[in-house]
């Protein structure tokens, strides 16, 4: 079972997010990268199957600048076997198709079985790219996964995914795209043997050029902004609990506008 | 809740640009090492401890370990940490590797302990003392021994624990009493009783191993009659089972914080069948014990900063969020109210916490790369950074002890009387950090080891190279103008410290060892100051080499509020060694003389 996991490096959650004075961005000075939690879970999933089936690969795949290497280096530390880093800098704050190309273009070269992305990456949360990627390779796709069974002739696989209110079961034909989905699993922690094992492991570096792609943006970012601060709340006091209710309902839905 | 009890980038400065761990790569035993590795492992570290560690920080409070059908069950959570710290090698992270470790560095592991204990001390406590106990078999136990026991612990199925205390021997481990009978068929007989045992019985592991003091029948008095023996929970039969060994929980004692961890009585041999499997050679016991106390006395030391670190974190966040008053020059009716760490006297009291907080850990991880040191460099190298150690370790384990109590005083007081309410955590952090002055030896007998013992040791070789150290410190801090005023400071500091030992040192000649010692724990206050101090003026160094390379924001703003906690605790903290100069040279014997009928 070969998985090819895609992986991108995003601000910490505890990071506290400035944009730029201009609104061209956000403030990177001071920020604490970690792996997309979604990427985690599709880390574990690939490395569980790898040991379920005592044979395959798990081959990182993630692009972005210099610093994604430690993001590579703790999914090698887990246990991953090594590590494809595209790097270039036409590619830095890429639109997820341009992303997803890159990733096309690159899993092309490597072959598969599986192909895993995080449903969504929390920093730009756009949730494209294992759509796209999927599109791109002309390969079945079933997104939000919890649970994953792989067939024994692994041809196939039952999927569950998460839906409104309840759960739906896919049988998807391999080699197909994943998308990770909380609760798919507990990821594991990168081990010290782990980590000292994985300073042998390789990470191929490559350029868009290496792979034979130019960037074809189709989305470009106008302004970043914060939300705007929260609002003083308003006091009703002194009167019946029911005629309290009465306003309080009439200021949600008059003044507030929330129902 | 906030989330952030550690300072991820003062960790980072102070393992890198003041203690340069890179630095180690260059002896043998950690050239496999690099930057990429240990970050790797820090950051594992803290991720672990905010996922794991914080979320089951109050649980653990609450839910205290219970004495059920004579066995002690614990929150469920530590059965999965030890097997966490088994699996991913936490355990035996600086053991060499042919014993299954990793062979990092002592100094950036404590960072890790430090950043566990922030996260949650009482879970902390688990791995650490396994971690210890099985370095003092590794260190002195038979092959048979460590083949034994060692992986187990490693692996984390196993518990290690430290047995001293008895009922009637704490602080005075000569006086204790549990025997140890030959039996000629290579093991010992184990009678006796012991208390305040930490993690000495637990659901969480399969077996718990304790490193125990005892007496062989027929030893001399005192300390140099005490012998060291393995004497597990259960013990292992020829076939690899485990049997009980006829060691006996008789209670659980109700503390005060640090709930998560249970501290027992044993109770050994009650049926003549406990044995004992002595480590290394009879009647060493206590020389090899020190080993453990030594290295635990430094992790005291750290989880005292760690706590405290965690409680200045929650004070910082409440201080920035609560707005209440208006700033004193600025009294206008009507105006909105600021957060209240807008006001200088809060603003004092965080400094403060910061202060301790920051020159605890620096001093701690001093001391680890002393440790660190003294195993790896070059023999006569070795020495001296042994000397180093053992001299500062009773002011890394007491100064944070000590003054962790008044840092998180002080973070419950940012809060008023939200403080004072479990809403909030720093009543917990209160409660857990001050058991520290007490165990790992009291803040009393750690006085009597530096003065009675340690600055007189080799004839003042140990103090006279800590006063290398500083000199060095002092003349490096002065090539930076900002920094002369306070490398005086510490200059002056110093001076006051060596005329008050020249001035105690004579009483000891004389044979006035009472009064030489009456107040032992004065001049390990006064030490204290001075050896923070020094840490700090380090850390001002290579935040002044930084400011002039013109560092981004986040940057300079980091190494601004370091130099205004450097600044901190030189005019306020240092200042009390005058004090503690004039009482200390007074020597005039009021507490020898004091009739205890007058109390």
């Amino acid at each position: 079972m070969k998985s090819l996991v895609c992986l991108k490096q995003v601000p910490d959650t505890e990071t506290q997010i400035k944009v730029k004075p201009d609104g061209t961005g956000i403030v990177t000075d001071g920020i604490k990268y970690v792996i997309n939690p979604y990427d985690e879970f599709s880390v574990e999933e690939a490395l569980r199957l790898k040991e379920k089936f005592k044979a395959g690969e798990v081959v990182i795949l993630t692009v972005g600048p210099d610093r994604c290497t430690e993001a590579i280096r703790t999914a090698l530390a887990m246990g991953a076997d090594r590590g494809i880093h595209v790097n270039d800098e036409s590619l830095n704050d890429a639109d997820p198709y341009s992303i997803a190309q890159v990733l096309a273009a690159a899993a092309s070269q490597e072959g598969y079985d599986l192909i895993f992305c995080g449903h969504r990456a929390i920093d730009d949360d756009f949730g494209e790219v294992g759509a796209m990627l999927a599109e791109l390779l002309q390969l079945p796709q079933v997104t939000l996964v919890t649970k994953l069974e792989i067939a024994d002739d692994t041809q196939s696989a039952v999927v569950e995914r998460d839906v409104e209110g309840g759960k739906e079961v896919i049988e998807v034909p391999l080699p197909c795209v994943l998308t990770s989905q909380k609760g798919l699993n507990e990821p594991r922690y990168a081990s010290l043997p782990g980590i000292m094992k994985a300073k042998k492991k390789k990470i191929d570096k490559k350029t868009a050029a290496d792979l034979g792609i130019t960037s074809e943006r189709k989305l470009a970012p106008t302004e970043y902004t914060m939300p705007p601060e929260r609002k003083a709340g308003k006091k009703y006091e002194d009167m019946e609990p029911a005629e309290a209710a009465k306003i309080v309902v009439e200021a949600l839905r008059s003044e507030a506008k929330v129902i | 809740m906030s989330r952030e009890f550690v300072h991820e980038r003062d960790l980072r400065f102070l393992l890198h640009e003041v203690h340069d761990l890179g630095s180690l790569t260059a002896y043998p035993y950690f050239e496999d090492h690099d930057r990429e590795t240990f970050d790797l492992v820090l950051n594992t570290a803290l991720k672990m401890a905010r996922d794991r560690l914080f979320t089951t920080f109050r649980d653990m409070d609450q839910n205290p370990p219970c004495f059920v059908d004579g066995a002690v069950r614990v929150h469920p959570m530590v059965a999965d940490f030890m097997k966490e710290c088994g699996d991913g090698g936490w355990i035996s992270a600086t053991a060499p590797y042919d014993l299954g470790g990793q062979q990092l560095p002592r100094l950036l592991i404590s960072a890790c302990v430090f950043v566990f204990a922030a996260a949650n001390y009482s879970a902390s406590v688990y791995p650490m003392l396994t971690s210890g106990a099985a370095r003092l078999i590794e260190s002195f136990g038979s092959e048979d021994l460590k083949r034994s026991y060692i992986p187990n612990m490693f692996e984390g199925k196993w518990q290690g624990t430290m047995a001293l205390t008895e009922p009637q021997a704490g602080s005075s481990l000569a006086d204790i009493t549990t025997q140890a009978q030959e039996t000629g068929h290579g093991y010992f007989l184990i009678k006796g009783q012991k208390i305040f045992i930490s993690a000495s019985d637990h659901d969480g592991v399969e077996n718990v191993i304790n490193l125990m003091l005892a007496r062989i029948k027929g030893a001399p008095a005192g300390v140099k009659g005490i012998s060291l023996f393995v004497v597990p929970k259960k013990r292992v039969r020829e076939d690899g089972s485990l049997v009980p060994n006829d060691l006996h929980i008789a209670g659980l004692y109700h503390k005060l914080g640090y709930r998560g961890a249970p501290i027992a009585q044993l109770s050994m041999g009650e049926n003549d069948d406990c044995r004992g499997f002595l480590v290394g050679k009879p009647h060493m016991g206590l020389q090899y014990m020190f080993q453990m106390m030594n290295e635990t006395r430094l992790e005291v030391g750290l989880g005292a900063a760690a706590i405290a670190s965690a409680a200045y974190h929650a004070a910082v966040r409440y201080c920035k969020e609560r707005t209440q008053g208006r700033r004193l020059a600025a009294k206008q009716a009507g105006s909105p109210p600021v957060p209240i760490i807008e006001h200088a006297d809060v603003k004092r009291m965080l400094l403060f916490q910061r202060a301790i907080v920051e020159g605890s850990l620096s001093l701690g991880l001093q001391c680890c790369k002393y440790s660190d040191l003294s195993k790896t460099a070059p023999e006569s190298d070795a020495l001296k950074f042994q000397l180093l150690l053992e001299l500062l370790t009773p002011a890394a384990k007491t100064f944070p002890s000590e003054m962790g109590i008044l840092s998180v005083s002080q973070g419950l007081q940012c809060l008023g009387g939200y403080g004072y309410c479990d809403e909030f955590p720093l009543e917990q952090y209160y409660r857990d950090v001050r058991i520290h002055p007490i165990h790992e030896g009291t803040t009393g007998i750690h006085g009597i080891d530096l003065l009675g013992r340690k600055v007189v040791m080799k004839d003042g070789q140990a103090l006279d190279l800590f006063r290398r150290e500083l000199e060095d410190a002092i003349k490096t801090a002065e090539y930076y103008p900002e920094l002369k005023p306070y490398a005086e400071r510490l200059d002056k500091s110093l001076e006051r410290l060596l005329e008050v030992t020249e001035s105690l040192i004579p009483l000891k000649h004389s044979g006035r060892t009472e009064l030489f010692l009456a107040d032992a724990t004065l001049y390990l206050e006064f030490f204290g100051l001075v050896a923070i101090a020094w840490q700090w003026l380090l850390q001002g160094t290579a935040c002044d080499k930084m400011l002039k390379t013109n560092p981004p924001q986040t940057e300079f703003n980091f190494y601004q509020g370091k130099l205004y906690t450097m600044r901190y605790f030189f005019h306020y903290e240092l200042p009390k060694t005058e004090a503690l100069a004039k009482r200390l040279t007074e020597a005039d014997g009021l507490t020898t003389e004091m009739h205890v009928d007058w109390l």
